[in-house]
Order: structure tokens, then C-alpha cells, then sequence
């Protein structure tokens, strides 16, 4: 939408932009506009003759390549119609602008409202120090002790049901227990391998993106080891300060209990602590402590561990990336060949 | 619109497709190498929009790989049982080339030279003399896994793990393993590279113009490089990313970033197709630096694709993916395969214009 260029343009602004019907698309001016549509949706596909209008390139396709034109290419699946004639803002059906419209607004404030929510700004022209996210963020010192009692409890729990071999329970979801961003048994993820690639690219091969797209790769997500989606409802127990709703709430970067730290981890010093080293686990719980009172969020914590990370894990969070298959070493024939469903066994005939 | 139309085919593999092939020329043959232990000849019929089971060829293991030989009757096929078949379409017969000590994941056909090469996760190359069937393979040894080959004219790029591409010269191989020849010394590389993408190698293809190659990596990728190593040649190489998404902004926003799963160059206007794990397959011109086309998303993962001799078909196999912390896989039931009749300029670029 090409909000970062500007910082955050106020509503007028982003109201009065011009906007592609068919895409949805919206432009810095008029002109933009229709040369986009020119190119996007009024292009011929066999002769590359751009038309001002759909109801043209219709013509054209029937008079010059004897064809009809079905849809408009590029379009959105409930806009590709010919019945509408667009020219640029031209001839866009009023429902449809009030929809685009109110689509603007919502992401507006929304996005407004997540902003205040990182920042602890008030919003513009207000009296600061009272936003309603703020409030989220206060804890009484007696809420945390009450907290840390009952996380305490828990590990104690868990240390036992692991000594009696019995599976550890799973996380109660009634809202009470901390750091319950995550399961606290989660299986160890394969590392993450952006913040090493980022820190040393390859040497002598000039990698030229064409597109405009960044040489480098983009900040780690707050450089989180991708864990899977947290389960239903699983964020709903955190109960540090508010947080903005990100992928990266499902990996907090602290793994109590039992589970072992994921290999390969970012920080450099797992913060995990073994179910079994009490006094350790006090530390780290001490030290959630100290940020829930100075209101820093926990996700901010390794940036402290590690120094290639205090770059991305601020303010560009959002821009992390999530790769559906992040082995670098095992391509996934060679996994899907493991498998007992495709494994081939030499038998002992052979 | 115009008279770009793509079908379905109506009996698609049982289960995920590793590979597929078009016959030579203008053969409306297609081959298909799938997980289900068998490979898939299809006959293309011109213009009635459908493709015709001829017959399937039922192998020991899963099949990773396929491709015809120098007549549309003649087909080899890579297995996970560690044996390069060769297949006869025409009687069913399955001959065994050679075996290798683990998986074999690549095969490829070099019709120039008459020689078939195979790549097995043994860290070997196996090159195969056709014309002198009982002659062994001369075995080339590899730095590390083979993931990917692809062959131009002239040229032989084998990628592998920790990034490492190999390019082997195809009259070098073929020499090696002529009967004449003293020695059957594997020969070097003509060229050893690093890949220009940080992640691992998921696909290979070479230009059917001999000048260069496309390499694909899982971390939604492709790089468009050059085989001749100057350095003027060297400073046009390039690489971009694609096959991304945009995650929805209540699950923390960023980029959704999948594998590039395939590649194809169109063998006449020589601007090429990359298939994604986000299930879109997008026309590129590697001149103009360009994308094309990008297709209508296909409901699960595009795992290969391949144009037909002549270009005017294009073949979409399309299985699940295999994702990060899968701990089981199926394409059972939702493995289909399209094929799209290209329009006539549909894959032309605009520098050859």
C-alpha cells in the first residue's frame, strides 16, 4: 500500500488514492493508475496492444484476432467482469467504493492500533499515558509473585511426572500459567538459518535481484527458530504485557520445562532451563520478572544474547520470513524416501 | 482468453509426482514418474483437450525420475530401489542399466551424444554408453549429494549439497565412455561452482541455446547464470526471488517463502517456467529479466513441469508438498496433472520480439 514510504499518512490520505477496481491496488496518482490498468488488465495477450478499457480490448480481440474476451486478466476472482466499464476511478460501481473504502479504514486503525500497542504511544493529539493498551501492560508486583507460585508449581509437577516417566502434563489453558506462548514440549525445530546466511554472504557471487528486491535477505522475524502455529488458544494464557498478535507469539523465546532447546538456536545461550535445576530456573523467572517491570517485552530478550539480532528483532519484526521447507541439507525426496510408506528395503533374495 | 487452454487429466498417478517428461520433437507423449512405484505414458491428443493412460510401467520402489531416450518408444527411469531401468514403452519391457549403492535421484538423456546419466544420493554420477548397452557405467564421484541435473547440448550441471554445482562437458563424458577410449578416466568438471543461492538446490535447468542455466532453491528463489566463465559474462548472472506469500497479518505478517520445486526452459523461445510449493507457476524471460505469466493457483504444490518438444504444451504435475515437520506424507487422492496448451505467444519474451 505504500504506507512505509511516507511513515504512517493520516486517513484523508489514504482515502483519496487512487485504487484499481480490478486488483484492489492502490496508486501514488491518476496517472499511475491507468497506466497500470493499461498494462495489467487491458493488454492484449496476443498482440501486447494496450486498450484504455476493457469494453476495448473486447473490440479489439474481436475485430483484430477474431476472439471473444472472456474476463479481464489480473483481476480479483469477483471483478474480472466485463460488464463494468473502468477508466482509471471511472465507472467503479458505488458499492464497491464504499467496500474499498471501509477496507481502508478498518487496516487504518487497525494498523493505527497496533502501532500504539508497540510503541505505547498515544495516538496524535492525545494526552499520552493512558491508551488503552497501555493499561494491558501493568502488573502488580503481587500479580507477578502469584504468577511466578504458580509456574514454580508447575515445574515441580512436571519434574515429577518426568521422574515417574509419565508423560508431562500439557499445559493447563485456564490463563493462570506464564510463558505459555508455546507448548512447553516442543520438539526440537531445525535451526534457523537466516541470521547465518545474513552475516556471511557469499563471498564473490554477486547476487543481482532485478525486481527492486533487497540483496540481502530480509531481518529475521525477531530471529525466532520457526515453530509451528501455537495451538488454539494458546496465546490466550499469556499473561506478560501485551503483545502485538504475531507468528512469533507462538515461539516465545524462553522454553520452560522439560522440552529441550531447539538445535541451532539464534541466541547463542539457549535461555531454556532443565526442569531438573531449580535454582536456574529461578534466574530465568527473576529475570521475566525485571522486564514484565520495566515493560520490556520478552520477545526483546535474545536480542540481548545475540548481537546479530538486535537489528531485526525491533522494529522489523513484521518483515520476517517463513520458509515452508527449511532443511539446507536434506531435500525432501531424501526425507520423504525415510518414510515407511516409500522406504525401500533391499531383501535379502536380492 | 485467447486459445491458451489448460485440462485436467483424468487419471492422474495415485500418489505424489516426482517427475515428467515430454517425448522428443514433436511427440504428444508424456511421461510421468510418481511415488507410487510406477511411471505413466500418456498420449496427448491434439486438440481434443485430453490425454489419454496409454499404459504404466510398475517398478520395485518409487520412481524419482524420468526421461526419453533418443526415440519416443524408449524411456529410462530413476528408482529409490538404486537401479537406472531402461523401459520400453512399446513392449514393457524393463532392462536394468546399472545399479548404484544408494537412491538414484536424477536421470538425464543426452540425445546429442547418446549418452544417459544418472545421479544417485551414493554420490555418484553413472554414465551409460546406449549404443554399447553391456558395456558398464563409468562411475564419476561426486563431492556430495546430487539433488538436481540438467543437461544443454553441451553442457552437464550436476547440483548438489552444501550449495556445490558441478558442470561436466557432454563430448568429455561421451568420449569417456566410448569403447575406443584407453583410458574411461572419469573426467573433471569443466567448471566447479558455488551455487549464487544461499539455500539448498531444488531444481536445475539449462537453456536449450547452451549458453546457461536456471537453479532454484527451497528458499522461493530461482538464479539465471551464464556458462561461459568471463567476467563480463559472470557480472550478467542474477538471481530473484519468487514463489512467496504474503502471511495473513494476524499470523505476524512477513513472507511465506516456498520451495521452487521446478523448472522448465521453453526449447523454442527459451524463456522459462518455475513451479513453486505455493502452487503457482510463473513464466519467465531470463533476457529481459522479466516475468511473463503467472498461472491461476493449482490447488496443492507444483512439483514438476515440463514443455513439449515443440513448446506448445506445458505439463503441471501437481502433489501436496513436503513441508518442515511433516512427519507423514501422502499425495494419495490429491496428486492431479494438468496440461496447457500455450497460446502462440504466450512464452514468447519481449527481447526476442
Amino acid at each position: 500500500m505504500g504506507k512505509k514510504k511516507r511513515g504512517h499518512p493520516d486517513i484523508e490520505e489514504l482515502l483519496a488514492r487512487p485504487w484499481c477496481y480490478y486488483c484492489e491496488r492502490d496508486f501514488e496518482d491518476l496517472k499511475l493508475l491507468i497506466s497500470h490498468q493499461k498494462a495489467k488488465h487491458f493488454k492484449c495477450e496476443r498482440c501486447g496492444k494496450r486498450l484504455n478499457t476493457a469494453g476495448g480490448l473486447s473490440v479489439h480481440m474481436n475485430q483484430v484476432h477474431k476472439e471473444t474476451l472472456q474476463c479481464v486478466e489480473n483481476a480479483l476472482p469477483n471483478r474480472s467482469g466485463l460488464d463494468v466499464e473502468i477508466f482509471g476511478m471511472e465507472g467503479v460501481p458505488e458499492d464497491i467504493l464504499q467496500q474499498h473504502n471501509q477496507r481502508i479504514i478498518q487496516n487504518f486503525y487497525t494498523a493505527q492500533a497496533e502501532r500504539q500497542k508497540v510503541t505505547g504511544n498515544p495516538p496524535r493529539g492525545q494526552a499520552g499515558g493512558h491508551g488503552p493498551a497501555k493499561k494491558i501492560k501493568y502488573e502488580t508486583p503481587e500479580e507477578i509473585k502469584k504468577r511466578l507460585a504458580e509456574h514454580r508449581a508447575k515445574l515441580a509437577a512436571q519434574k515429577a511426572a518426568a521422574a515417574n516417566g509419565a508423560p508431562p502434563p500439557t499445559a493447563p489453558a485456564d490463563g493462570s500459567a506464564p510463558a505459555q506462548g508455546a507448548p512447553p514440549f516442543l520438539p526440537p525445530q531445525p535451526g534457523y538459518p537466516y541470521p547465518a546466511a545474513g552475516v556471511a554472504p557469499v563471498p564473490g557471487v554477486p547476487v543481482v535481484p532485478p525486481y527492486g528486491a533487497a540483496p540481502g535477505f530480509p531481518a529475521p522475524a525477531g530471529a525466532f527458530p520457526p515453530g509451528p502455529s501455537p495451538p488454539p488458544g494458546a496465546t490466550a494464557p499469556f499473561a506478560l504485557p501485551a503483545r502485538p498478535p504475531s507468528g512469533a507469539a507462538g515461539a516465545p523465546p524462553y522454553f520452560y520445562g522439560a522440552g529441550a532447546p531447539p538445535p541451532g538456536y539464534p541466541g547463542g545461550a539457549p535461555p531454556a532451563v532443565p526442569a531438573s535445576d531449580a535454582a536456574a530456573t529461578g534466574d530465568s523467572i527473576d529475570q521475566l520478572i525485571r522486564m514484565a517491570e520495566a515493560g520490556i517485552k520478552p520477545a526483546a530478550a535474545p536480542a540481548k544474547n545475540g548481537a546479530e539480532e538486535a537489528a531485526g528483532a525491533g522494529e522489523k519484526k513484521k518483515k520476517g520470513a517463513r520458509m515452508v521447507y527449511a532443511d539446507t541439507d536434506v531435500s525432501p525426496e531424501e526425507k520423504m524416501a525415510m518414510l515407511p510408506r516409500y522406504r525401500w528395503v533391499e531383501s535379502a533374495a536380492a | 482468453m485467447a486459445p491458451a487452454t489448460q485440462f485436467e487429466v483424468a487419471q492422474p498417478p495415485q500418489d505424489a509426482i516426482s517427475a515428467l517428461a515430454f517425448g522428443p520433437g514433436t511427440s504428444r507423449r508424456l511421461l510421468v514418474s510418481s511415488w507410487d512405484k510406477n511411471v505413466y505414458l500418456y498420449e496427448v491428443s491434439s486438440g481434443a483437450e485430453e490425454a489419454t493412460l496409454v499404459r504404466t510401467f510398475e517398478h520395485r520402489a518409487p520412481v524419482l525420475d524420468v526421461c526419453f531416450g533418443a526415440s519416443p518408444d524408449e524411456a529410462y527411469t530413476a528408482g529409490i530401489d538404486h537401479q537406472v531401468k531402461k523401459i520400453d514403452l512399446a513392449t514393457g519391457d524393463q532392462t536394468v542399466l546399472s545399479k548404484h549403492s544408494e537412491a538414484v535421484r536424477c536421470v538425464v538423456f543426452s540425445a546429442q551424444h547418446s549418452i544417459l546419466i544418472s545421479a544417485s544420493w551414493d554420490c555418484t554420477l553413472h554414465v551409460h554408453n546406449i549404443s554399447h548397452p553391456s558395456q558398464p557405467p563409468l562411475a564419476i564421484p561426486l563431492p556430495g549429494k546430487p539433488h538436481a541435473l540438467a543437461a544443454s547440448p553441451t553442457k552437464l550441471v550436476v547440483a548438489m549439497t552444501a550449495r556445490l554445482v558441478h558442470i561436466y562437458d557432454l563430448p568429455a563424458l561421451a568420449a569417456a565412455v566410448d569403447p575406443s577410449s584407453p583410458s574411461r578416466q572419469p573426467p573433471q568438471p569443466w567448471q566447479q561452482r558455488e551455487s549464487s543461492l544461499k539455500f539448498l538446490t531444488r531444481a536445475v535447468a539449462c537453456m536449450p541455446n547452451d549458453a546457461g542455466y536456471a537453479t532454484s532453491s527451497i528458499e522461493g528463489r530461482v538464479a539465471v547464470e551464464w556458462f561461459d566463465d568471463s567476467p563480463e559474462s559472470q557480472a550478467r548472472k542474477y538471481a530473484f526471488k519468487c514463489h512467496r506469500q504474503a502471511a495473513p497479518e494476524d499470523e505476524g505478517g512477513g513472507d511465506i517463502v516456498y520451495p521452487v520445486n521446478s523448472l522448465a526452459f521453453h526449447p523454442v523461445h527459451g524463456t522459462f517456467a518455475s513451479g513453486g510449493g505455493d502452487g503457482t507457476v510463473a513464466l519467465w524471460d531470463a533476457e529481459a529479466k522479466r516475468r511473463m505469466r503467472q498461472y491461476q493457483r493449482f490447488p496443492e504444490s507444483v512439483a514438476a513441469l515440463g514443455f513439449s518438444g515443440d513448446g506448445r504444451l506445458l505439463a503441471i504435475g501437481v502433489c501436496p508438498g513436503f513441508e518442515t515437520g511433516m512427519e507423514d506424507y501422502s499425495g494419495e487422492g490429491r496428486t492431479k496433472l494438468f496440461i496447457r496448451e500455450l497460446g502462440e505467444s504466450e512464452a514468447k519474451g519481449k527481447g526476442s520480439k
